[in-house]
């Protein structure tokens, strides 16, 4: 009996907990509202299902109690039951699987008036390019990657002069507009995951992937990657602010193109690298300590090591734990920083930047 | 019972000394112990490495040493040890050699020597999985799917060490050791099954390992040739699965090769695996709920069909882990299809179990408790899994702890509770002895409950949507302080479940000594393994003749016998 | 004694255990040469792909992986007709040919690496030296269970290796050949 007892508060409260549950869908926030209805359906089709077999459990389960001396009906087949339910099942099925092929053409089918931004992940950071005024984008070529030249792309090329270049782990959209996105990786595989609009894809090096969403409500959105790809997963966060289209284009027309960053030098460039080289994702600059010790306040301070001894931090200890990061972990840090190459130019970029935290 | 000598002619091994009895021992049920020990132990170790991750969630930063590296160290082990090395080697290893020869009135597997082989293949992959704890870099921390590039990049833990490679290496040994063992069960229930044994005759178990056997037999051959490539990359620098890589400011010395193809190979093999782990929890189930019901299993033919159509359609279905992996999409409605399609199948056998209870007689032992958890838990997780499968769904809801709290509830929890199920019914047929009723239904309770506080809310942080494998939450705005207040709840719910298993392998070492003595069929089951003369059953299972089977094993209930049972060993003119 | 066990003829379309494990364990081995097939196949797609000449050793090596077949059938006859020399002699030539085969396959990747083409310098390379590997590795498995047969053969009476033992052997020796043969002509072709 008490396993009747217990099973039936658990049923009830199951079915209850989906109407009093504090964690449900994040605000819809874009067009997909499509796949919520089919969860919706599934919910519905799946908990009438659950009710009604755990249900006939438990009902078995008081009337036909062990009786001494009682045989239970010796029934091997039924195959006209059997049938039935198969059928029943099978309609269950359909009723799932419609909506949710409906949904899944729309997701795969790629509108053709939309906005056009490239999304490029690598470990930790997303960066963000879009075609510019000629609406091409320029050619990319993986031997052309540099700390300088972040997206890889091809200076010879007429197309990639004017693309629009976001360095930073924050993109702006524009409200009411359908945007594709042409997904790409530089290392492993991510994910492009915000929950408001429902919408992911992976990123897979050596291919390009591809996703769209309308978003339609002004706001801030966090992204998310849902790929595992190494110890910086979790910290691979961006932000994409959904703008009115004035704003978007405002905020688009300060953005540098691929020319203007050709032409910056290194000189004053630390907070960029460190950007695009994805550093930021482990080390903050505002004094909260991540997988990484935070930079503020770092330069000219003393830091306890892994093996206990104490040294400060200078010039020479950064630029050594950026090509040779564990050399001299630092005490309370799991040894997992990956060896970065860079000009000496980058290297005291980096370290001016890392000073200038410091004042 | 009649003579069936013409089914002898197997000479038995007969062992020699201590070490040939039980060390290097040929009998199908000391290599089943075998299997289950180490299985077990690893298995604990397993469950321990959930428990640090769960610290981690529950309660961030209170134990240091539980950094970002070590914490997917430990979700990359727990998952791979309790899937392959725990679940897939208990279940065939350990049950399936058990029970094959006892239940189909056979002296022994076809090959005992290649039997005793796949055991030792199997000890010496956990030995090398185990070594992985112990080299420099770590165990491998690329989460148990190990997907490349980052499995074999610096930046993820073990990777740029011995820690995949050994990985790799004991996976490659398993393999081996599985194939030994598979070939072994397919080989014995085709070729040595007592005289009127027929196939529709056997126990849905045997039934279940069977097809579980030709699942693996088939599906691992792909994770062994991704293996092999996976290793080549690491080791050799070659790129199968490795395109072109800007990493740490250089351009590697990778190129041409596809991700993607890796993830192919995995899942061809990965979605098998699952159902190599779930039909035998499916069989254990048919065998309790009907031996403690007292009635016979409800539709034994449709589940027979319904375990080869499962089994056909498994490999079908296996890029439903791949949808959004960056594969053609059009290829996603054709596995969205076949993957609802596999839920009818699988609904008729819960169908068939419920409808055993229809009219039953039902013993709330211990055994029919797990039993009745099962069933409610299945539902859940398999229900979920229509979520998943219906490929527009996933979208949200992949890589979420919505999928995290779905394959946990149709994979660990529904199994091991089947699993649970079957220790508790068959320890006497092992040992002779009864295991204690009132610690067994404590330790029920405690894991039944447990488990589902556990995984039930997982769907709905799922629903919000919390990605998995995330060391912590704290950057993220759009997961609101309740969910480390949930993850503090499911950790300390998790622990408690954790110290229940104690109960278990307390329960189990010490009945052996204490527990009441069993008699030969202390359930009343009609299956062969307790018609033996004794339990445990004496090397070679029965005396000078072998069982001679004339029913199915399923006349529980049989109308016109005095008994409620009536064992497949006795004729018609033989009952009382 | 595992002799009586392999040879009790039983149910399961008539088969022996002995064949029985042996078609699975066949199946098993095809499965996995088709899973790395497959993977050539595709990867060969790519703009990378530069196939690489085949030594002309590896066409001795089939000759002899042929020759040792034919020792298998040669072993078989005798068995059959309780012929103990020809027995011996087919199974010396299985032995022989099948160790020239393994030997001569090492030394053609030597041959290779002498020319540049190196492992991991392009996909084609990998796959080659990779789907080779695999099948010398499961004829040395062919060559182990060899070792065992003749350890009986030549150090008893011929009784206790039955024909039947000489015909598995012999199957598992035509399927390596047979296996090779496909993926020769894959690799040649591609």
């Amino acid at each position: 009996m008490a396993f009747v007892i217990v099973t039936t508060i658990i049923v009830i409260g199951t079915v209850l907990w989906n109407f009093i549950t504090p964690w449900w869908f994040t605000p819809l926030a874009s067009n997909w509202g499509s796949l919520d209805q089919t969860i919706i359906i599934s919910l519905w089709v799946t908990g009438v299902a659950f009710v009604l077999v755990s249900g006939f459990i438990l009902y078995c389960v008081v009337k036909f109690r062990y009786k001494e001396g009682h045989k239970a009906e010796y029934e091997p087949e039924n195959t006209k039951l059997e049938v039935i339910l198969t059928v029943i099942t099978t309609i269950g099925v359909i009723i799932l699987l419609a909506p949710g092929l409906i949904a899944w053409n729309d997701y795969v089918n790629l509108p053709e008036d939309a906005i056009e931004v490239e999304g490029v992940g690598q470990q930790w950071v997303w960066t963000y390019r879009f075609p510019g005024e000629d609406g091409v984008y320029g050619n990319t070529n993986g031997r052309l990657f540099s700390s300088k030249n972040t997206f890889g792309l091809d200076p010879s090329d007429p197309n990639s002069q004017d693309d629009i270049l976001i360095r930073s782990n924050h993109l702006h959209l524009p409200i009411d507009e359908p945007v594709v996105f042409q997904l790409r990786s530089k290392d492993v595989l991510h994910d492009f995951y915000i929950p408001q609009f429902r919408a992911k894809m992976d990123l897979v090096p050596g291919q390009q992937t591809n996703l769209w969403f309308t978003p339609t409500i002004l706001g801030t959105y966090e992204v998310a990657c849902a790929e595992y790809c190494g110890t910086g997963h979790f910290a691979m966060r961006g932000l994409i602010t959904v703008d009115t289209m004035n704003d978007f284009q405002s905020w688009l027309a300060e953005q540098p193109t691929f020319f203007d960053t050709m032409n910056e030098g290194t000189q004053g460039q630390g907070k960029q690298i460190v950007q695009t080289l994805g550093c930021v994702a482990c080390h903050s600059d505002n004094g909260n300590n991540g997988i990484g010790p935070t930079w503020k306040n770092s330069f000219g301070a003393q830091r306890v090591l892994a093996n206990g001894e104490t040294i400060i931090v200078d010039a020479e200890y950064i630029k050594e734990s950026i090509v040779n990061p564990n050399a001299k972990t630092a005490q309370g840090y799991a040894p997992v920083m990956p060896a970065y190459k860079m000009s000496d130019d980058e290297l005291d970029a980096i370290v001016e930047y890392i000073e200038t935290l410091s004042e | 019972m009649e003579q069936s000598s013409a089914y002898e002619g197997q000479p038995l091994h007969e062992p020699k000394g201590w070490w040939g009895r039980y060390v290097f021992s040929q009998d199908h049920k000391v290599i089943g112990l075998q299997y289950t020990c180490i299985a077990l132990a690893i298995g604990l170790t397993g469950m321990f490495l959930s428990l640090l991750m769960r610290m981690q969630l529950g309660f961030p930063g209170l134990f240091e040493s539980i950094d970002a590296g070590s914490y997917y160290q430990d979700v990359t082990m727990h998952g791979m040890i309790m899937v392959i090395y725990l679940l897939t080697a208990l279940f065939l290893g350990g049950f399936g050699n058990y029970l094959i020869p006892l239940m189909l009135g056979s002296r022994d597997m076809a090959f005992p020597f290649v039997n005793m082989l796949s055991f030792w293949f199997y000890l010496l992959s956990v030995l090398i999985l185990v070594s992985s704890f112990f080299v420099e870099s770590g165990p491998t921390g690329a989460g148990w799917t190990l997907y490349p590039p980052q499995s074999i990049l610096e930046g993820t833990p073990g990777a740029d060490g011995a820690g995949i490679i050994l990985m790799l290496a004991s996976l490659a040994v398993f393999i081996i050791a599985f194939t030994m063992g598979g070939l072994n069960y397919i080989t014995t229930v085709l070729q040595s099954r007592t005289r009127g044994m027929t196939l529709m005759r056997m126990p849905l178990i045997i039934w279940c390992i069977f097809l579980a056997t030709f699942l693996g037999l088939l599906a691992f051959p792909a994770l062994l040739v991704g293996a092999i490539m996976l290793i080549f990359d690491r080791v050799l620098e070659t790129s199968f699965f490795m395109p072109e890589i800007f990493k740490g400011g250089e351009v590697l010395d990778y190129g041409g090769g596809s991700p993607v193809l890796f993830q192919h190979l995995f899942w061809f093999f990965g979605h098998p695996e699952v159902y190599i782990i779930a039909l035998p929890a499916f069989g254990i189930i048919s065998e309790l709920i009907s031996c403690h019901a007292r009635k016979n299993i409800f539709g034994y033919n449709m589940m027979v069909w319904a375990l080869i159509a499962i089994a056909g359609i498994a490999f079908i279905v296996w890029a439903h882990h791949m949808y959004v992996a960056g594969m053609n999409p059009y290829l996603g409605f054709f596995f969205a299809t076949t993957t609802l399609i596999i839920a009818i199948p699988t609904a008729i056998k819960v169908y068939n179990w419920v409808i055993t209870l229809w009219n039953a007689n039902i013993r709330m032992t211990v055994p029919m408790l797990y039993c009745l958890a099962f069933l409610i838990t299945f539902l859940i997780g398999g229900l979920t899994g229509l979520f998943l499968g219906n490929v527009a769904v996933d979208v949200p809801l992949s890589d979420t702890y919505f999928v995290v709290g779905h394959f946990h509830m149709v994979m660990a929890v529904s199994p091991v509770l089947a699993l649970y199920g079957g220790l508790y019914h068959w320890y006497p047929s092992v040992t002779g002895r009864m295991l204690d009723d009132r610690l067994g239904k404590i330790h029920f309770w405690i894991t039944f409950i447990g488990t589902y506080l556990i995984y039930f809310p997982m769907h709905y942080i799922g629903f919000l949507g919390v990605p998995r494998r995330y060391y912590s939450n704290e950057q993220y705005d759009f997961i609101p302080q309740s969910v480390n207040d949930l993850n503090q709840f499911i950790t300390i719910c998790a622990l408690i479940v954790g110290a229940a298993q104690f109960i278990l392998l307390y329960n189990f070492i010490v009945s052996i000594f204490k527990g009441k003595k069993a008699g030969s069929n202390p359930w009343g089951a009609c299956t062969l393994e307790w018609q033996a003369l004794e339990s445990p059953p004496g090397h070679g299972n029965w005396d000078e003749q072998l069982p001679v089977v004339h029913r199915w094993p399923y006349d529980y209930g049989l109308p016109g016998a005095t008994a409620d049972f009536v064992p497949q060993n006795v004729a018609d003119e033989d009952i009382t | 004694m595992t002799e009586v066990i392999n040879n009790q003829k039983n149910k399961f379309m008539g088969l022996t255990h002995a064949e029985v494990f042996m078609y699975l364990l066949m199946t098993v081995i095809s499965i996995t040469f088709l899973f790395i097939t497959n993977a050539y196949l595709f990867r060969m797609n790519f703009a990378d792909w530069q196939s690489l000449p085949m030594p002309s050793l590896v066409w001795f090596n089939s000759g002899a992986l042929v020759l040792a077949s034919v020792g298998m059938v040669w072993a078989k006859q005798g068995a059959k007709a309780d012929d103990n020399s020809n027995l011996k002699i087919g199974l010396m030539a299985t032995g022989v040919f099948g160790v020239l085969f393994a030997l001569g396959q090492i030394k053609a990747w030597q041959e290779l690496n002498t020319f540049g083409y190196f492992l991991a310098s392009n996909p084609a390379n990998t796959f080659f030296y990779l789907i080779t590997a695999l099948h010398v590795m499961h004829v040395l498995g062919g060559i182990i269970a060899w070792m065992r047969v003749s350890f009986r053969v030549f150090s008893r009476s011929k009784k206790t290796v039955t024909e039947h033992t000489i015909g598995l052997l012999g199957i598992y020796w035509h399927y390596m050949l047979l296996v090779w043969a496909l993926l020769f002509s894959i690799l040649l072709t591609t």
